[in-house]
Parts: structure tokens; C-alpha cells; sequence
């Protein structure tokens, strides 16, 4: 059997091992009152419902992390290649990570690290 | 008073009341928290129960359980716990009617109808509300909930109304204020064990407790707090909160030498750190920066 | 196809160990019996009521837990027990392992939006700003382990520690490995996700066997997390006199315990300082131990 056939064996193995607890769940529900229900505040209560135009404080950092994550991409195939190819990948990589680091540098003197 | 339940073997404080199974309702609480403690007590699952520790029972509570205010808990919360876990006490019913906290008055399959996005009330509750944010004035829901006063993170009895944006709160009032603690002498430590536990330091935490229950100074808190970064983790805008959980860690009150209200203290502040705000005022502070009314005793939820 | 049982066993003694762990770091007294605690803590779960809140996301509800649980275990598939002894030996296996950490947050996010409640909410939009900049730090780490492997392969890696552990020669990549454990596992300085200034965080809103179910899924992540560390940077199933799975579990409850003692000994700062820590000072190390990692590989 191949690997990935394993994998997902051992992932459906694992998915099965959890779901009976959550089949108890369903035959308790007779008893989940409509006052039970209210979402716990410590007493307090919630005008509206939870879901929200959330306001994402963080959400200027996640831009310069799409950036970082695309960055990974190519630092795969350069990870296997990089013995190989010697000083010259270290270099290359080097100018990369530079290039990306000013760009933090950047994205710290805009603020996209504070929560604002 | 729940103080003292920090060295009890076998017992546990929970923060959500979700986690627990009896609730303790220790000390004198206010006419006006009754209906806070009902909505707290039908949020527990079942099988629970409510353990009544120098409290008066609520007059419609069927077989009450009750603990006198000098008694050790510990033996009849156990007791308590065993018989509901065999089945051989029933689980408590709802207190409050088995009916939505908003009527359903919407158009449409869920509710949804109404005019534009935030017209209708799916399910009997409304959405949140557009409002502008005070400090990047984008125009994103602001969502306004009721906090305490049983949330164990803030000091007991104490209620804020809030008004958040994400997690950044907007605007903030006092809805009821702390119960009164002055003249407790380990409140200081009581206090920085709830700080503590803000920063996500329990063990600390219960030995703070523990020292306070005692009676005894615990000359290491201050370093054991110092070795794990608890004063280092608080960034520089609260440096008052640092201040603050210093002296109380040596049984001290930092002298507060702001005149500014507790409300106007929180505008603008994110979740974690407005709560470590918060927690970090003494009794008196507190009472005079969030206006007090009648002076009484804590209260805590607990599992067994 | 063999290795199954073996990722199984290793996930249920993790998971009792540092549920064990957890209980004596706590410090607390117990009553006789305390290797069954966890078991009598999974009754009394199981006996309880599994409250749902009001008009939930029913379907991300259930399935935010399972999903924590199935990327542990997809994450360990990875990790071999042996030579060519693992239930998926690929040759990109740190890229599948990364593909768990970065869904780990999603299925965190959703067990926090599904509940329809403020502090669920919060836990779990909070959670995605530390999440991701911790998963970016851990793949430096890993893609540096890399490198003197010429290989993804986690048992590639494993092989290239032969004459010594990456955890001497790459010094800086174990601890900063370890900030995304506790951040996937939802522990101590990094727990944005079930913090208890949220009372909980998106954890706030469940009990009984559905909390039974997220509390197994988190240390499963962990177990998971503590074997691919153990893989990558103490040498994994290399050892003398043993066999290969044993030096695995023993490296992998070490780490477990180390985690367990930071979780409980390291104080979690407020959000935003915890994410320009993360890119300013913690993500430049990692680069420096890209650097350090790619001097030492070269020939």
C-alpha cells in the first residue's frame, strides 16, 4: 500500500476514535434548556450575537506573512539542492532573506506590528 | 473565603463555569447579582449542583445545600460531588424559564430579514451594530457585552459593560461595582494571584493563595514570580500594573496617583491587558475609581 | 502499514504522560491512585453534560476538534520509528508536517468562531496572530535541519544526525522549535487560543465529552509535536543498545516534559508585544540559525 493511503488510513483511524464522543452528545440534547445556552460571560450577558465584522487588529501583519510563506516555497527545493550547489546557495538565499528582512524592518516603522 | 478551597486536595477552581460541577456560592451576595447568579447557575452542565458556603439559598431552591460561613467545605462538597457523579442526588433544574433571551421578531427563514445587513434578529438575538473606531475610525461591528460580576478574572462583584471591537475595548462602564474588601489582610496577595493567572501562571497563583489562606508571608513569591518573567511579560504602557503586582506580591499597596476613572482607564485597551488593568487595583482604588455601592463578600464557582 | 499501532500506542502513552505531568507540575495533593487521575478526569468528563451554546456552527463544532486530532495524527505519520519505519515515509515529510501546523490553526480558529460566544471569538482570533508567525519560525527551524540532510524526509534528517544531534549543531532551532509547540498545543506563554484570561478562550463554552475530545486532541498535538521534535534535533530513533521505537518514546517524553515545565513556568505577555517579539527578535534568530545551520552543512 502506497504512503499516502497509510496516512489517510491512520488519519481516518484516529477521526473514528474521537467521534463516539461526540455521538453522546447528540443524546443528551433533550436537556440543553434555552437559558443553559446563553453564552458564558462570568454572570454577564450579550446584546447580539458573538459572530461580527471582527475587527482584526493584526490583520496589516498577515499581508507581510503571505509574503513570508511564498518565501517558503522556494526555500524547499533549495534546502535539497543546497549541498550541491555550496557557497553560492548560501549567498543566494542570504540577498533573499536580506531583501524580505528590510521588509520587516519596514513593516515595523509603519506599525503593522502593534494592534491598532 | 474560596481562598481557602486553594489547598483542598482533589478540589479545583474553573474559570468557565462550563468546566465545573457545583457551583459555591460563598459569602453574602447583592439582591441585584440574583440574576446574574441564576443565568450563571443554569450555564453549568449537568449532573450539578449549587453548594450554599455562609450564603443564603435563593427561596425557590428546592433542597438547598448549605455550608455555615465557619465550616470547612471541603468534606460536603466532596459528599456532594460523589452523590451527584453515582446518581444518587438529582441534577439541579434550570432557575431561570426555559424560553430565547430575545423574542423572535425577524422576517425570513432565520430571522434575517429587516432592513440592510443589520436589520433582523436571527434567532431571536439582533446582530451586532455598525459603529466607528476611535482610534482608525473604520466602520466594523461593535459588539457590547456584559462582563461579571461572578467572571473569576475580575475582582468579585465587579461588572463591566463593554463595548468591543475586536478585542479592543471601545468604551467601557461600570455596571455593578466590586463587593468591598477592605480590611482583609491578604487581599494584596489574593489580587496578585488573579494577576498571575492573567499571565497564565497558575502554580503561582495557588501559592499565592495558599500564602494568603495561611496567614503567612511567603518570602519566595516575589522571586518565583521575578524567575518565571511575570513582571517582565508586562509590557511598558502597563508599567502601573507592574508597579502594582510588585507591591501586591509584597503585601503592599502601590500608591495610585491617578484621579482618572477606571472606564476612561480602558478605552483603547486590548483583552488581556485591560483585564490585568483591572485586576491590578486595590479595594480602595477601585472603589473610588469605579464607583462602590454596598459593601459585601465574594463569591466563586468551583469543580470538584 | 505496521507502523499504525505504533503511532497509536506512542499518541495514548503521550497523551497520559502529560496529562500525569500536568497533574504533578500543578503541585496539588492527591488522593491514592494517581496514575489513574487522568482516567477518573475522562469519566467524570464522560458522565457530564455536553452543553451546546446558542444556534452554534453545529458542523465546525464537531468537527474543529476531530480536525485538532487528525492533523496530530497526520503530523506523527511523518515521524519514523525506525528506519523506513513510518506510517508514510514521504520524501517531503516536513512539508506535510508543516501543512498540519499551518490547518492546526484553523481548526483552533473554528473551535473558537463555532460556539457563537465573545470569549470563544476572541481566543480564537487572537490565536491566529501568534499562530502564524510561530509556524513561520518553525519552518526555518526545520527547512535549516534540512539542509545537512540534503532531504525533506524526516528519516532523511534523522540518518544525517548519525555522528551528531542537530541539537548540538544547530543550537538556536530546538528552543525556537519549542515556542511552536507550545503554541500548537495551546500551552503557557504561547496559549492565545485557551488562555485563561478568556476563561478558557475557545475552549470557554465546552464540556463533557466534547471537552473530554478537544483536551485529547490538544495533547495528542502535543505528543506529536514533542516526537517530530525529537526527530528532527535529539536524533530521533538513533540510540545504542535499544531499539529504534524505544529510543523514540524516551526522547519523545523528554521533550514532553520539558513542555509541560515551560507551560507552566513562563508568564504570557499581552498579544501584541508577543507578536512583535515574534517577528522582530525571534524570527531574526531563526535566520541566524538558517546561517549557522547552512556554514556548518557546507563541504
Amino acid at each position: 500500500m502506497g504512503a499516502l493511503a497509510n496516512l489517510i488510513l491512520a488519519m481516518a483511524v484516529g477521526a473514528a476514535l474521537v467521534l463516539p464522543l461526540f455521538l453522546c452528545t447528540l443524546r443528551r440534547d433533550g436537556m440543553n434548556g434555552q437559558s443553559q445556552q446563553v453564552p458564558f460571560l462570568g454572570g454577564g450577558s450579550q446584546s447580539a450575537h458573538a459572530w461580527q465584522r471582527f475587527h482584526i487588529r493584526y490583520y496589516p501583519m498577515t499581508l507581510l506573512f503571505i509574503a513570508f510563506e511564498m518565501e517558503m516555497m522556494f526555500m524547499y527545493p533549495w534546502a535539497v539542492v543546497y549541498v550541491e550547489t555550496g557557497i553560492k546557495a548560501l549567498a543566494e538565499m542570504g540577498m533573499f532573506l536580506s531583501i524580505l528582512g528590510v521588509g520587516i524592518i519596514y513593516a515595523w516603522r509603519e506599525g503593522v506590528f502593534r494592534w491598532q | 473565603m474560596a481562598a481557602r478551597l486553594a489547598r483542598a486536595p482533589g478540589i479545583s477552581l474553573q474559570h468557565s463555569i462550563r468546566h465545573a460541577a457545583i457551583l459555591l456560592v460563598a459569602g453574602r451576595y447583592r439582591d441585584t447579582d440574583r440574576s446574574a447568579l441564576c443565568r450563571l447557575h443554569d450555564q453549568l452542565p449537568q449532573p450539578r449542583a449549587t453548594a450554599w458556603w455562609g450564603a443564603a439559598p435563593l427561596t425557590d431552591v428546592h433542597d438547598p445545600v448549605t455550608i455555615a460561613e465557619g465550616d470547612d467545605p471541603v468534606p460536603q462538597l466532596r459528599r456532594l460531588d460523589r452523590d451527584l457523579l453515582r446518581g444518587a442526588r438529582a441534577s439541579e433544574p434550570d432557575w431561570l424559564p426555559d424560553e430565547p433571551p430575545n423574542a423572535w421578531r425577524g422576517k425570513g427563514d432565520h430571522g434575517q430579514g429587516g432592513k440592510g445587513m443589520m436589520g433582523g434578529v436571527p434567532y431571536g438575538r439582533p446582530m451586532a451594530m455598525m459603529g466607528e473606531e476611535m482610534r482608525d475610525g473604520l466602520m466594523l461591528d461593535a459588539m457590547t457585552v456584559t462582563i461579571g460580576p461572578f467572571l473569576r478574572t475580575l475582582p468579585p462583584g465587579l461588572s463591566l459593560e463593554l463595548t468591543l471591537q475586536g478585542d479592543v475595548i471601545q468604551q467601557a462602564r461600570v455596571a455593578t461595582p466590586a463587593y468591598s474588601a477592605s480590611g482583609i489582610a491578604s487581599e494584596p496577595l489574593l489580587r496578585a494571584a488573579r494577576i498571575l493567572e492573567l499571565l497564565g501562571l497558575p502554580d503561582l497563583a495557588r501559592r499565592a493563595r495558599i500564602s494568603a489562606a495561611r496567614g503567612d508571608d511567603d518570602e519566595g513569591l516575589v522571586a518565583a514570580a521575578r524567575r518565571r518573567g511575570a513582571l517582565l511579560a508586562l509590557p511598558a504602557d502597563l508599567a502601573d500594573v507592574r508597579a502594582r503586582l510588585d507591591a501586591a506580591l509584597r503585601r503592599g499597596a502601590a500608591p495610585d496617583p491617578g484621579e482618572e476613572c477606571l472606564v476612561d482607564r480602558l478605552a483603547g485597551m486590548e483583552w488581556q491587558s485591560a483585564l490585568l488593568r483591572v485586576a491590578s487595583f486595590d479595594p480602595a482604588t477601585l472603589s473610588r475609581i469605579a464607583p462602590a455601592a454596598e459593601p459585601e463578600e465574594g463569591e466563586e464557582e468551583k469543580a470538584a | 502499514m505496521t507502523a499504525i499501532p505504533l503511532v497509536f500506542a506512542l499518541l495514548a502513552a503521550g497523551i497520559w504522560l502529560s496529562a500525569l505531568a500536568e497533574r504533578f507540575a500543578s503541585g496539588r495533593r492527591f488522593p491514592s491512585g494517581t496514575v489513574f487521575a487522568p482516567l477518573l478526569q475522562a469519566a467524570r468528563l464522560l458522565s457530564q453534560q455536553s452543553v451546546r451554546t446558542e444556534h452554534p456552527d453545529g458542523l465546525n463544532w464537531v468537527l474543529s476538534p476531530i480536525a485538532y486530532l487528525t492533523l496530530a495524527v497526520a503530523g506523527l505519520s511523518v515521524v519514523p520509528f525506525a528506519p523506513e519505519l513510518a506510517v508514510a515515509p514521504l520524501d517531503t515529510g516536513i512539508v506535510l508536517w508543516g501543512a498540519c501546523e499551518a490547518l492546526t490553526i484553523v481548526a483552533v480558529f473554528l473551535h473558537g468562531w463555532s460556539a457563537n460566544s465573545m470569549l470563544p471569538l476572541i481566543g480564537g482570533y487572537r490565536f491566529v496572530a501568534i499562530g502564524l508567525p510561530a509556524m513561520l519560525l518553525s519552518m526555518f527551524v526545520l527547512i535549516a535541519a534540512a539542509l545537512p540532510a540534503q532531504s525533506l524526509s524526516v528519516g532523511a534528517i534523522v540518518e544525517s544526525q548519525r555522528s551528531l544531534w542537530n541539537v548540538v549543531r544547530q543550537p538556536l532551532g530546538l528552543p525556537l522549535f519549542l515556542l511552536l509547540g507550545l503554541a500548537i498545543s495551546l500551552r503557557g506563554p504561547m496559549d492565545y487560543g485557551d488562555a485563561a484570561d478568556l476563561s478558557g478562550g475557545t475552549a470557554a463554552e465546552v464540556s463533557g465529552p466534547h471537552r473530554l475530545a478537544w483536551g485529547i486532541a490538544r495533547l495528542a498535538m502535543l505528543t506529536a509535536f514533542a516526537a517530530m521534535g525529537a526527530s528532527v534535533f535529539l536524533g530521533g530513533y538513533l540510540g545504542p543498545w535499544l531499539p529504534g521505537p524505544v529510543w523514540l518514546a524516551l526522547k519523545t517524553a523528554a521533550l514532553l516534559l520539558v513542555l509541560t515545565w515551560l507551560g507552566r513556568n513562563l508568564a504570557r505577555m499581552p498579544a501584541p508585544r508577543m507578536m512583535a517579539a515574534l517577528w522582530l527578535v525571534l524570527l531574526p534568530l531563526s535566520f541566524l540559525d538558517l546561517v549557522i545551520a547552512g556554514v556548518e552543512a557546507l563541504p
